[in-house]
């Protein structure tokens, strides 16, 4: 197997790992909500009155993670799809929403906030890679999380950079190291040498702002 | 420590889970099978809450925010190494079950589980607990 596919297929398994960790949270949650209610239904009569609001909530409960799982599941069907084809239309701002929601919980076992940001408001339009864009902004991803404390917000915005379309990653934080650290550590992490891979491959530039925690990914 | 109620031995439980919904469920579900139990929400809180309350049986997460469930129970066998740890997660991994047991968890469950399943691991774990604690009674009077 070359070197690009283990790749590939690394990125692939932590993502089907985090997600299929999200799923099995969901189902538990069910299953408990849905045990409770059916502990209250095993007790006495006259003790159900008691529980009347606890049973609702639990109803409550399963109804919205049922949501909850059917989002991620329309999510994740839709992010195993990306390698069908290799050049594809995506809107970039919608594609923010789809990878965050995906991606939300790396940056959450760090006590980082991830979000998808639309500050222009207007749609952007790209055709490219769909699987290597998101590895590229995984790997950014990975590597802002490798260097940023708990506490931190991470914000993926889709932006019209001169011609070019660009998403910029910015980083910010009570906690957050100075812009000179924050880029000397990223460059010195292993995921960043991945990250300009990856982003050569998808004929994308990464331009740092070194006067504050952002970098822009440039999709030509 | 195990307390009594009405005349029956109740056994204190924590269950440590960053998923708040399942944790506090999971909570009153022991509660009503007659166990004492309370929750944390972090490895972080779980260890703080070991100043103020021993559990005999702690139920932890894997995979949790800031200290994660295998350097909790690290922690915990090393401080408290009487209390027994059982691994509820749902990131099962081999490697994952094996530093577990390695550390000495005292089970190791995927999630989801079972409620009669999580109850009888419970009781073992609390089972195990007591004789540990009069093994190491009798040799101290030897």
């Amino acid at each position: 197997m070359n070197p690009e596919t283990e790749k590939t297929l690394a990125f692939f398994g932590r993502m089907t790992a985090n997600l299929t960790h999200e799923f099995k949270n969901i189902l538990a949650i069910i299953q408990e909500s849905a045990g409770l209610m059916e502990d209250i239904m095993a007790i006495s009569p006259l003790a159900k009155d008691k529980y009347q609001e606890r049973f609702n909530n639990s109803m409550n409960t399963i109804k919205n993670q049922l949501q909850r799982g059917m989002e991620l599941a329309t999510r994740f069907n839709r992010f195993a799809h990306t390698p069908d084809h290799s050049r594809a239309e995506l809107e970039l701002a919608e594609t923010m929403v789809h990878f965050c929601t995906l991606t939300e919980r790396f940056a959450r076992l760090k006590h980082i906030s991830l979000q998808a940001g639309n500050q222009q408001g207007q749609e952007i339009k790209i055709t490219t890679n769909p699987l290597l864009l998101y590895m590229v902004l995984f790997y950014s991803l990975d590597a802002c999380l490798s260097v940023l404390p708990a506490q931190c917000e991470i914000r993926l915005i889709p932006v019209q950079k001169d011609e070019n379309v660009a998403v910029e990653i910015a980083c910010s934080g009570k906690q957050a190291p100075s812009a000179e650290d924050f880029f000397t550590s990223l460059r010195q992490s292993s995921i960043w040498a991945d990250l300009e891979n990856a982003a050569e491959q998808l004929n994308a530039e990464l331009k740092c702002n070194t006067d504050d925690l952002r970098f822009y990914l440039i999709l030509k | 420590m195990a307390g009594e109620v009405n005349g029956k031995t109740t056994i204190r439980i924590l269950l440590v889970d960053d998923e708040e919904e399942f944790v506090t469920t999971l909570s009153e579900r022991m509660e009503m099978r007659g166990f004492d139990a309370s929750v944390a929400f972090d490895g972080q809180k779980a260890m703080e809450s070991l100043k103020t309350r021993i559990p005999d049986v702690m139920v932890l997460d894997l995979r949790m925010p800031g200290i994660d469930g295998m350097e909790v129970l690290e922690r915990v066998k090393k401080q408290n190494p009487e209390i027994q740890v059982i691994i509820l997660t749902g990131h099962g991994s081999d490697q994952d079950a094996e530093q577990a047991w390695r550390l000495g968890a005292f089970d190791y469950l995927q999630k989801p589980v079972g409620v009669d399943a999580l109850v009888e691991s419970i009781r073992k774990a609390y089972q195990q607990k007591r004789q540990s604690a009069c093994a190491e009674e009798s040799s101290a009077n030897e």
